[in-house]
């Protein structure tokens, strides 16, 4: 089978869309309705909160969560990074650390923060914050390094200072790295959406799914599960055009 | 018009440069005049791109002075532009911000870039360009680019390291020729490192032969061809005669250095 054709290739990927929800459909049918719930009954969940707008007020209050520890993740992130890659005693003294926390499951640390910072809104962008940062953080730092040391001299041969070196050489190279990181971010970020609801106080999406489960109402979480999984994708797809759109020039080797 | 005591554009005098305990290169003396071109050839190795990394004010040298229009060169300096063996290009700039940056960094206003630059890609070839990422022209069309870069900034002083090294030889040929034609239209004080004995012929008003380890300055070797120079340059008996000679110089004791470098490693 030629998959080259986009035609064969989107017949193909509907084919096995419409498998996997015919499969949920009937599985759905012939099992307890404590365990698992039709695709039909799961969208019909789904419709019934959205117009009763439990939907909306629950996505905007997880979004909120969500945007704010990104932001912060790349806010911090990437001028961090890049200080790490620049000032190299800085670097050699913070790169075990970076390298330690990115490697943490940060789900364990969700207890300790939640002694130390209560049940507010601030510990859980934290949570997404902890979640999305490292990625951003590490790619910085090893993009930035991997800058050309050519480059920095051309730079300095046309008389470039520190702060401009920032703006035309730094900054413009890194940027398409980070992306990489952001790309990992955001798909990490939700991950810590999903935890920071679960582990601190109830909310958003996170609550829709523990109150379908500990109400026997699988559909329900079903539906919210189905949200999140296609705001992923959704949000997947937004990372990678991103990362591509400052990537214009990588196809360049210097 | 010159003053009498106008200082030459640039005095090398006992010039060393030493990393740890290596000695690259010592006892340099050289002085270029004005619209002079002066082309630096010697052995790989030898220490002819640092001594013009030196003259450019990016590393410092360990003995001896640098003089450029009169005062040290301790640090990359206006007036002195650099073209690069590599390109040196910014992959995330277009053709037209890549010759822009000199400009940039010297505080023109964007108006003022935008009206100059492309005067200087229409010099070397390269108007239709503009908005084209060096990833997407070839590599003399890039080293095309790196030239326009250094043009620029209108350089009292043009340094060259091994510009046409890294493209091939029938690109090399047609860039030799470009460059000789604006070197006409502007000519400037020129430092030319090669390793073609052709090219450093063809290029300069004297060649430096460079030897030695460390290296000096082995041999200066006057280079009476006439201006301007192009294809029928190559065809001359004399061109012959120079080039046969600097061979001479170069490869005399070449085998020699050859083992000498497998004895220092």
């Amino acid at each position: 089978m030629n998959l080259n054709s986009p035609w064969l290739r989107g017949a193909t990927v509907a084919a096995s869309l419409a498998l996997g929800a015919v499969i949920w459909e009937v599985t759905g049918r012939y099992t307890s309705d404590a365990f698992w719930a039709p695709l039909s009954a799961t969208l019909s969940s789904l419709r019934e909160v959205a117009v009763n707008g439990v939907l909306l007020r629950q996505a905007m209050s997880s979004f909120q969560l969500y945007i704010a520890g990104l932001a912060l993740a790349v806010v911090v992130g990437a001028p961090f990074g890049m200080l790490l890659a620049r000032v190299r005693w800085l670097r050699v003294a913070l790169e075990d650390y970076v390298l330690m926390l990115y490697s943490t499951p940060m789900v364990a640390l969700i207890p300790f923060l939640l002694s130390m910072m209560g049940f507010g809104f601030a510990p859980k962008v934290l949570v997404v914050f902890l979640f999305a940062v490292f990625p951003v953080l590490y790619n910085t730092i090893e993009g930035a390094r991997s800058i050309k040391p050519e480059l920095i001299e051309v730079a300095q041969s046309f008389r470039s200072g520190e702060w401009q070196l920032w703006r035309d050489v730094m900054i413009p190279y890194t940027l398409s790295f980070t992306m990489t990181g952001v790309r990992q971010a955001i798909a990490r970020g939700l991950v810590g959406m999903v935890a920071a609801e679960f582990f601190l106080s109830p909310s958003g999406l996170g609550q829709m799914i523990m109150m379908g489960s500990q109400n026997f109402d699988t559909a329900g979480m079903l539906a919210a599960i189905l949200l999140i999984v296609l705001l992923g994708v959704g949000l997947m797809d937004l990372g990678r055009a991103l990362e591509k759109r400052f990537a214009v020039w990588r196809g360049y080797n210097p | 018009m010159k003053a009498p005591n106008t200082p030459p554009r640039i005095r090398i005098a006992a010039a060393g440069k030493r990393y740890q305990q290596h000695q690259i290169f010592e006892n340099v003396d050289l002085t270029v005049g004005e619209r002079e071109v002066v082309a630096i050839i010697g052995p790989s190795g030898c220490g002819k791109t640092t001594l013009l990394r030196c003259i450019d004010g990016l590393i410092p040298l360990t003995q001896g002075e640098i003089l450029i229009e009169g005062s040290p060169m301790l640090a990359p300096r206006a007036g002195v532009a650099m073209v690069f063996q590599h390109f040196g290009l910014f992959p995330w700039k277009t053709v037209h911000d890549n010759v822009a940056y000199g400009l940039k960094l010297s505080g023109i206003s964007k108006a003022e870039i935008n009206e100059r630059v492309p005067h200087f890609v229409k010099l070397v070839g390269l108007s239709g360009f503009e908005k084209y990422y060096p990833y997407q022209i070839s590599g003399g069309m890039q080293q095309r680019c790196g030239l326009a870069r250094a043009l620029a900034t209108e350089p009292r002083v043009l340094l060259m390291d091994e510009p046409f090294g890294a493209v091939d030889a029938q690109t090399r040929e047609i860039l030799q020729f470009e460059l000789l034609r604006i070197w006409e239209d502007t000519p400037t004080t020129m430092v030319f490192v090669t390793h073609s004995i052709e090219e450093a012929v063809l290029m300069g008003d004297r060649i430096v032969v460079l030897k030695g380890r460390p290296s000096s300055v082995h041999e200066v070797v006057e280079v009476d061809l006439p201006r301007p120079r192009d294809r029928a340059t190559l065809l001359l008996p004399h061109f012959a005669e120079l080039r046969e000679h600097v061979w001479g110089t170069l490869m005399a004791d070449a085998r020699q250095a050859e083992f000498d470098v497998i004895k220092n490693n």
